[in-house]
Order: C-alpha cells, then sequence, then structure tokens
C-alpha cells in the first residue's frame, strides 16, 4: 500500500505555498541561468576547440624587424615546421580613435569565419571583426577611411586567431573597442602604406608535439633556433661588412653596423592570449557558475531543512504517535525530505528547459560581447544537465537528510513528550537580572534562534560579495582608469624608429625598453624599463642614488618586492641579464614599470650616450615625420584595461547587484519566517498578555534586524578584503596589476541597500506577526 | 456589578454546518469571587471564557467590566484592557519556552505600572530554586505555577483559567487549585475558571453550569470547600 503520508505533501505545500513558491522560482531561476550559461558555453567551447582545425590556427608566430630571406626561415624551420607569411598592417582610424590591424584575406592558415555580410573581393573593400564594428557602431555597408583610402566595409568577420582581441601579448585584457583586426584583399593591402608593417610569419608543426610539455619543449627549442640562426646572420653580416671594409681600405672599427635582422616577437600559440584567453575564460566561467550555483543551493538546503526541522518540532507529537505505532524512522525521514526534493527536481528540470530554450541565446552572448567567436551550433550537454539537475537535487538531500537525522534520531516517547532538547542542560545560562526583561527576552530570541542567524550570516556574506561586486565593479574600474590616466607618465608618449629631432618645447628625450620577470617569480611578465633625464618633468619619481632604481607599485605589490631588494630582470629574446638594486616605489597604477636616470639606462643596456627611444610630451608632437613614429602610446591605451571590463561585464555587475538583493531579501525573509513560525505560541500567547503590537514586534524582529545590520557591518569589510585578496590571487595568473581600492561610499552604499531590502523583509515579517492569531496559544500542545 | 455578560451569542461555521456555541449568556460575577463555569465538552465554556478574555469576539452581546464593554473596542483598546484587568492561565501553561522561570515571570511583571515582586511570587509559588531553568526542564505541576505566577504578578483585576489543572495529576492539580484560592484571597482578584471536573465546583463562590451553549445552572455556594479538601 502507498505510504498514506505522502497524501499530507499536497496539503504542506498549499499550506505554505508562498514559502515553496519562493523557493521553486528562486532554484528555477538560477538553474535555468546557471544552466543556459553551461550549454551556451559548452557549446562555445566545441566551436572554439574546433576552430583549431576548421580554420587551421597557428601552432605560433614569430614578428622580425625586417623581411627575413627564405634561407633564414628554412634553417629556422629544420624541416620542422612549415612558415606562412601573415603580414599586417596597422594603421590609426582617426574618426573612432582606435587601432585597425589589417591583414590580407588568409588562404591557408588563421582563416576567417565570416559572420554576416561577405568577404571582400574588390580593392575598396574591408571585412572587420564583428565585435569591434559592434563596439564602434559599424555596420555592413558603412565605409571606414584608413590613411587615405576609402574602404567599404563588405562583411563583419572573426579572425581565428583573434578570439580575443589583444593587440599586444604583454597587455593584461583585450582591447575589443580600441583595437580591431580586419582583412583586406592582397592588392588592397600592397596599397596601403608600409610605414606601420608587421613582417610577421605564422608557423604549423610539421608533426605536432603529442602534449603541453612537448609544445612548450618544441618552441623553447625553436626559440633557441632563431636566436642561434639570427645571431650566426648577424655574424656574418658583420664579418661580410668589415671584410668589405677592409677591401676598401678603410678602418675596420670605424664600420658603422646597421642594425641586423632580429626578432620583436615570438609567441607560441599555447602562450598566445589572442588565441587562447577565450578558451581558458570558457572553462572558469563555466566553473566559477558550477560552484556558484551550488552554494546558493547549499544554502537554500539549509533554509528548507531547518525549516523543516521547524515543523518536525511542531508536529513533535504526532510524529512520537507515529513512531509508537510502528513507522520507521526511515519512513519518516523520506517523507520530511521528500517535499524538497521533488520541488528541487521540478525546479531543476524547468529550469534546465529555460536554459536550453530561453536564457542559452542571452549567455551566448555574453561571450559574444566580449570575444570574436565563429559561429557555434547548440551541442547537448549531458554533463550540464547532471551538473544542474542531479548534483543539485543530491545536494538537497543529504543536506535534508542530515539535518532532519540529526533531528529524528529520538525516542518515540521523547516526541511524544514533545521534548527534542538535544541539550542536556538544565538551566538557562544566565543573563543578567539586572537588564530590563524585555532586552533578556530579545537576547534569548537571538540565542534561540542560533542556527538560523548563522544560515543568515553566511547568506548575508554571501549576498554581499555578490553586491560588492555588482556595485563596485563599474565605479573601481572608473577610478583605476582615473588614477592611470591622471599619473601617466607624458600625456603622449612617442617611440620613434630613429632618432629625429623636435621643435617643440617641453618634449623630453626617454628611453625605455621591455624585460621579463624571472621564471620562477610570481609570473613571467614584461616591466617597462624607463629611463629620464635627470631634471625630467615627467619622470614620476627618481632614484637619489643613481645606480639604483624606483620600481612601481604595482610591481612591488605583485612581486613582494621591497626598498632595498635586487631584483633581476632578463631580455625576452636575448641572453641578457640584468639586476637592479631598488631605492623607492612610487605610486603608478599603470603597470610593472621600473624608472631610473638616463646615463644608468644606457649604459645598463650598452647603449650611446646621446641614444634615446622617443619623447615624452604634453602636447602632440605634430613635427615628428609621422613615418618615423612607431608607437603613440596615449590615455587610451593606458587604460584599456578598465574599458574592455567595463565593456565585457558592466552588464552582468548590474545583473549580480539585482541578484544579490533578491538573494539577500530572500534568505533573511525566509529565515526570519522560520523564527516567527517557530515561536507562534509564544507570541500568540504575549498578545492574549496584553502586549502591544509595537512590543511584540521588537521582540521577535529585532534579534532579527540586529543580526542583519551587524551581519552586514562585519561581512561587509569582510567581503572587501576577500575580493581584494581574489582579485590579487587572480591577477597573479595575468600579466599586469588590479589596484583593488575600497571605495567607503560605496560601502555605505552597499550597507544602505542591504538596510533597505531588510526593511521590505521587515515589512513581512510584522505583517506576518500581525496574522498570529491569539488562538494559537489555545491549541493543547506541549 | 464588576464583570457582566449579557446576552452572548457566538457560532462557528457557514451555512448547514453552522454550530451555535453559546445561545445567549447572561451572567453577572462580582468584584472577588471564585467563578467556576462547569461543563461537558462542547458546552461552550471555553468559549465563554476567550469572550470574556478579548481573545475571541461574540456576535452578539456584550461584555462589561467595571463599565467598559469590550465590544465598543478596537484591537488596540481590547489588548489594553487585557493588559489592564486580565490574567490568562491555561490548561497547557503556554509559558515561552526560551525564557526561563523567572523571566516568564517578568513577562507578566513588565504589563503592569505596579507589579508584585517578582521573586517573592516565585516564593510563595516554590519555583524560587529553579527560577532560572527553562520550562522544559520543570514538572507539569510546577509550569503551571509559573504560569500562575506570570499571571498574576501584574495583580490583575480577573483571572481567567481554562481547565487549569486538566494536563494535571490529582495531588498537583490540588496544589494549583490552592493556589488559585490563595492567590483570590490575597490578592483580592476576581477567578473565573472553566473546568469539567464538578469536584471543583465546591471552591467557588459562584457556578455556572453551562450545556449546549446555555446556562442551565447558575448558584452561589453556601459553603465553599477549600481547595486542599477537594475530592475526587
Amino acid at each position: 500500500m502507498k505510504n498514506p503520508l505522502t497524501k499530507r505533501l499536497p496539503r504542506s505545500l498549499k499550506s505554505d505555498f508562498g514559502k515553496y513558491a519562493v523557493i521553486f522560482i528562486f532554484i528555477t531561476g538560477m538553474i535555468a541561468f546557471v544552466s543556459g550559461f553551461l550549454v551556451a558555453s559548452h557549446s562555445m567551447r566545441i566551436a572554439y576547440d574546433d576552430s583549431f582545425t576548421t580554420y587551421n590556427i597557428e601552432d605560433g608566430n614569430l614578428e622580425f624587424t625586417e623581411k627575413p630571406s627564405d634561407e633564414i626561415l628554412d634553417e629556422i624551420a629544420d624541416g620542422k615546421l612549415r612558415f606562412y607569411e601573415n603580414y599586417y598592417k596597422e594603421e590609426s582610424l582617426l574618426e573612432k580613435d582606435s587601432t585597425l590591424r589589417i591583414f590580407a584575406k588568409r588562404t591557408e592558415i588563421d582563416l576567417e569565419c565570416l559572420m554576416s555580410g561577405a568577404f571582400p573581393a574588390a580593392d575598396d573593400e574591408i571585412a572587420i571583426d564583428r565585435l569591434y564594428a559592434e563596439n564602434n557602431n559599424f555596420a555592413v555597408g558603412d565605409t571606414l577611411r584608413i590613411s587615405g583610402h576609402s574602404y567599404r566595409i563588405t562583411g563583419l568577420v572573426a579572425l581565428s586567431d583573434y578570439s580575443a582581441l589583444f593587440s599586444s601579448p604583454a597587455d593584461m585584457m583585450f582591447d575589443a573597442i580600441k583595437f580591431g583586426v580586419a582583412i583586406v584583399t592582397d592588392d588592397a593591402f600592397a596599397d596601403i602604406r608600409d610605414v606601420h608593417l608587421h613582417y610577421s610569419y605564422s608557423w604549423k608543426w610539421n608533426t605536432p608535439p603529442a602534449n603541453d610539455k612537448a609544445k612548450k619543449d618544441a618552441s623553447d627549442d625553436l626559440l633557441d633556433r632563431v636566436t642561434d640562426v639570427l645571431k650566426a646572420n648577424a655574424e656574418d653580416e658583420a664579418e661580410a661588412l668589415v671584410t668589405e671594409a677592409i677591401q676598401n681600405g678603410q678602418d675596420p672599427s670605424a664600420v658603422k653596423m646597421p642594425d641586423f635582422l632580429s626578432v620583436n616577437q615570438y609567441i607560441p600559440a599555447y602562450s598566445n592570449q589572442a588565441i587562447i584567453f577565450t578558451g581558458t575564460d570558457i572553462s572558469g566561467d563555466a566553473m566559477m557558475f558550477l560552484v556558484f550555483l551550488y552554494i546558493l543551493v547549499a544554502i537554500i538546503a539549509f533554509v528548507m531543512a531547518i525549516t523543516t526541522s521547524n515543523t518536525i518540532t511542531q508536529e513533535a507529537t504526532v510524529i512520537g504517535t507515529l513512531r509508537a505505532s510502528g513507522y520507521t524512522r526511515g519512513e519518516l525521514i523520506r517523507h520530511f525530505m521528500l517535499l524538497p526534493a521533488v520541488i528541487t527536481l521540478i525546479g531543476a528540470v524547468i529550469g534546465n528547459v529555460l536554459g536550453y530554450t530561453l536564457l542559452k541565446e542571452h549567455m551566448a552572448g555574453i561571450y559574444y560581447r566580449s570575444y570574436c567567436l565563429t559561429t557555434y551550433k547548440t551541442v547537448w550537454n549531458a554533463d550540464a544537465f547532471i551538473e544542474t539537475t542531479v548534483i543539485p537535487v543530491i545536494l538537497m538531500l543529504l543536506i535534508n537528510y542530515l539535518v532532519i537525522r540529526s533531528k529524528m534520531h529520538l525516542s518515540p516517547l521523547r516526541f511524544m513528550r514533545g521534548d527534542l532538547s538535544t541539550s542536556k542542560r538544565k538551566k538557562a545560562f544566565k543573563l543578567n537580572t539586572k537588564i530590563p526583561i524585555l532586552h533578556r527576552f530579545r537576547l534569548r530570541v537571538l540565542f534561540q534562534n542560533i542556527p538560523n542567524y548563522i544560515v543568515l550570516l553566511f547568506g548575508i556574506f554571501l549576498a554581499d560579495i555578490i553586491l560588492l561586486f555588482g556595485v563596485m565593479f563599474t565605479p573601481i574600474l572608473n577610478e583605476m582608469g582615473d588614477n592611470i590616466t591622471e599619473h601617466m607618465i607624458a600625456d603622449y608618449q612617442y617611440v620613434l624608429k630613429t632618432p629625429e629631432d623636435t621643435e617643440i618645447s617641453g618634449a623630453e628625450q626617454y628611453n625605455m625598453t621591455t624585460l621579463r620577470t624571472p621564471a620562477d617569480s610570481v609570473l613571467e611578465e614584461d616591466v617597462s624599463i624607463y629611463g629620464f633625464e635627470p631634471d625630467s618633468r615627467y619622470a614620476p619619481a627618481m632614484p637619489e642614488d643613481p645606480d639604483s632604481v624606483i620600481i612601481s607599485n604595482c610591481y612591488a605589490e605583485k612581486h613582494h618586492v621591497a626598498v632595498g631588494d635586487t631584483v633581476t630582470l632578463h631580455e625576452q629574446y636575448g641572453d641578457g641579464v640584468y639586476s637592479f638594486r631598488v631605492s623607492g616605489i612610487v605610486y603608478y597604477p599603470a603597470g610593472l614599470a621600473m624608472f631610473m636616470e638616463q646615463k644608468q639606462f644606457r649604459n645598463t643596456f650598452d647603449l650611446e650616450d646621446d641614444a634615446y627611444t622617443g619623447y615624452l610630451s604634453d602636447e602632440p608632437l605634430t613635427d615628428l615625420t609621422d613615418d618615423n613614429i612607431a608607437a603613440q602610446i596615449t590615455a587610451d591605451d593606458m587604460t584599456k584595461v578598465s574599458r574592455q571590463l567595463i565593456s565585457s561585464m558592466g552588464g552582468i555587475a548590474s545583473g549580480f547587484k539585482v541578484f544579490g538583493v533578491i538573494m539577500f531579501v530572500l534568505m533573511i525573509y525566509l529565515l526570519s519566517k522560520i523564527i516567527i513560525e517557530r515561536n507562534s505560541q509564544a507570541i500568540s500567547m504575549v498578545k492574549i498578555l496584553g502586549y502591544s503590537g509595537g512590543e511584540i514586534n521588537s521582540l521577535y524582529v529585532f534579534a532579527t534586524t540586529v543580526v542583519v545590520i551587524l551581519g552586514f557591518v562585519v561581512s561587509l569589510p569582510l567581503c572587501d578584503r576577500l575580493m581584494e585578496v581574489i582579485i590579487h590571487v587572480a591577477m597573479s595568473r595575468y600579466p599586469g596589476w588590479f589596484e583593488y581600492h575600497t571605495q567607503p561610499k560605496l560601502l555605505v552604499c552597499i550597507l544602505l541597500l542591504g538596510i533597505l531590502s531588510y526593511a521590505v523583509v521587515a515589512v513581512l515579517l510584522l505583517h506576518k506577526i500581525k496574522r498570529i492569531p491569539m488562538s494559537d496559544a489555545l491549541k493543547s500542545q506541549e | 456589578m464588576f464583570l457582566e455578560i449579557s446576552n452572548i451569542k457566538k457560532g462557528f461555521g457557514e451555512g448547514e454546518s453552522r454550530v451555535e456555541v453559546l445561545k445567549g449568556i447572561d451572567l453577572s460575577i462580582e468584584k472577588g469571587e471564585i467563578c467556576v463555569l462547569l461543563g461537558p465538552s462542547g458546552s461552550g465554556k471555553s468559549t465563554l471564557l476567550n469572550i470574556i478574555g478579548g481573545i475571541d469576539a461574540a456576535d452578539s452581546g456584550y461584555i462589561s467590566i467595571n463599565g467598559e464593554k469590550t465590544a465598543d473596542m478596537n484591537e488596540r483598546a481590547l489588548t489594553r484592557y487585557r493588559r489592564k484587568h486580565l490574567g490568562y492561565i491555561f490548561q497547557m501553561y503556554n509559558l515561552i519556552p526560551n525564557l526561563n522561570i523567572k523571566e516568564n515571570v517578568e513577562v507578566g511583571a513588565y504589563l503592569s505600572d505596579h507589579p508584585l515582586e517578582t521573586d517573592e511570587i516565585l516564593k510563595t509559588l516554590g519555583l524560587y530554586e529553579h527560577r532560572h531553568k527553562l520550562p522544559n526542564q520543570l514538572s507539569g505541576g510546577q509550569q503551571q505555577r509559573t504560569s500562575i505566577g506570570r499571571a498574576i504578578v501584574k495583580n490583575p483585576d480577573i483571572l481567567l483559567c481554562d481547565e487549569p489543572t486538566g494536563a494535571l495529576d490529582y495531588n498537583t492539580s490540588k496544589d494549583i487549585l490552592r493556589l488559585i484560592e490563595e492567590v483570590n484571597k490575597k490578592y483580592g482578584c476576581t477567578v473565573v475558571m472553566v473546568t469539567h471536573n464538578a469536584a471543583i465546583a465546591n471552591m467557588a463562590d459562584r457556578v455556572v453550569k453551562l450545556r449546549d451553549g446555555q446556562i442551565r445552572k447558575n448558584y452561589t455556594n453556601e459553603t465553599k470547600t477549600p481547595a486542599a479538601e477537594l475530592d475526587w
């Protein structure tokens, strides 16, 4: 015979419909969101992984300072790989104050995916990256003006080797607003001026390395080979020049050596952020969302378990009778577990259906708003179903089982007597009798509901983190952008190809190069090394001791460098290793940097006494030859991280605000409702005794109010600190540094938001207290 | 007249399932009297007590205490009425489980401008040494004594007792009845006690017998039997 107790489940559901409905909606919503996200990310991940073969993505690329000969390329390849010419030209798009990296349409490697429109077929046609186009409001049919030529946009594309628009491998973050990629026909490419031509070669291994370690070993060997070949080539060329000088009767020591062929950039695909960042992010996001879902389900499960535990207390005599009548403990445990499990299961199934149908495209949109992904097809993800259905249900069952089982272990007699206390205490702990009775009453309510409040505090903590992220995300990034702009070395920073004079006053020569931190440091990454004139007006700081250096706070914080330490850096594509003694740390939020005097810079890098890289200036140096400017660094370049993060995740951050508030309200309401329900008879009794509504509210809502406000006040700084730690740990995996600054006014904002949300809950609680009838006290219960 | 109950009618349910529980009760109780409402289950005695206590409303008729009619009172006024005039003792004690014994009594004391001394009450009730215990650590009789303490500490005009011995054994029941009698004598409060135990009627000044929602008998005892001498 079917267990007749199951017949009461629909009635239990009906009698507490509001609570179950809220939990159901919350679980369904969460699972729909996560399921939609997992399906989208899984499908994206498959499309991304497939793109390596579909679009023949390179195994790495190498950029030379000039065009290498075929012999050199063959010597480097050594029969192990094949090089593909993949030149590009970078041009400014003045109307949008951004940079376009233009390639000739690829036919063999790093193929493009056409997202809409058509590939360029004529010399005045161009196809640009879809995301860059969206961010800059370009559409098919629009015309772009690039270095004197007009191009009609025929299509929007995704370049398979630029799924994340990193303009440089040293960048902390991609920039899909100020940086874009484009393709034109071969002829159109040839027509573009060569001023900003980059001699880039992609390669593919003839026999792909078997695993990650083999890939790294092969890439390291290749770099060694590149270095050796170029060194030998330079030596040969130098020797030829000397020989020629001798043959011409010249002094060989007076021969001025040219810049020999060297490498500007060497990036194996496995470390190319433009290629791998998207894949890593998709995988990381999926894990983050799952962990987030499980934490929330666990909290909801605890709320459910506490609710059920409360029901068991209220129905103790009935349970005792059923147990005495022969119902087993297991049958009753299963009975009480059934409703939460069914609600979770139905919520999970409906959530999955919603995730797969309604939300999947929205979730995919999140990725498309950040990454230049190729097209994807929805792929059924059995793992996602298990992760968002089976595991939440198991989690719900497990937590409920543990809580209910601990409640049900008492004997039937204890249940019948209503004696469910597990404490052996004979006395309540003492409270000073000088404390007024109402205060003691409130304290007793507080102590009585410690388990609820612990779950509540955990919920507040979690909601705080969500709110903190939602509220602080954009302002902190804005502040970061402002700080970087405010502390820029100069408004205009020029890197020249060859030295050139300027007549504009205020311009100052400087030197700059890039070195790498050691492989065994927090992260092997670039540090910008600057050399300034002794009386520089632009240097953020200058060392008093000319043999020492000043480093940026970002460098010091990330790599734990203190004043007095000696740091060792090395060249990326050379053998040079350099040590510097740090004599000061200066606030420079733009990134990892080191500052020294020009003289020391030139000595360190063995440069001529008058060598310089370019100019620093507060105004544009309009008299410089345009073709001689290798790079111009402006505030836009320095603030790309904050700009891109706001663009990619600003919308999500707003969503977090709403979600945090909903979760907060839900948690507090459900848990404090239990407190009211547990005390309904006592509340009824004090009503009979003649306590006023205000007095009763102050007794039973006050404790919750104190816990909520204290919880907020205590957890906010903790969350703030935790957020800083999380960001710093996360940043240890990426180049650069994110300076986390607490903004007290935002903490106050979150506190007020929390209090306001609680006020809504408090109104509901007061209403609930008001509705408790005095007849509750008349029910025969012990 | 201190407590006047006039033509009180009360029914539950709608249509055919409606049951008239009180069918026009008229009753007067003098100040300081012990009045026992006696009757079988379903006679309407607890309903009448709840209406007197202002925790249930009559369909018609009124309750007047010292000239104040409860029917004219809104919720706030009814709360004030209970606060000012009433003390309540229930069959199942209804103590607040998370407050200790002394605090439960103090919950009553708080409501009065001139409460009795809590410790003295606890001593009178034999609860002083248990004052730091929680209700569930005491016997039923001790809990009921606490309930009496909570009711009388605010020195109420009327003590309403709903089957105060219903859940207690013989000796403890007599102990509780003796206490109620003592409280009545010592503090002069009017006691209205609901019971189905006919023997208890012997300790009352006035006995009101109810059946089917009507008063079948209303008489005063010529000679009261002290609670300690009751037997059943």
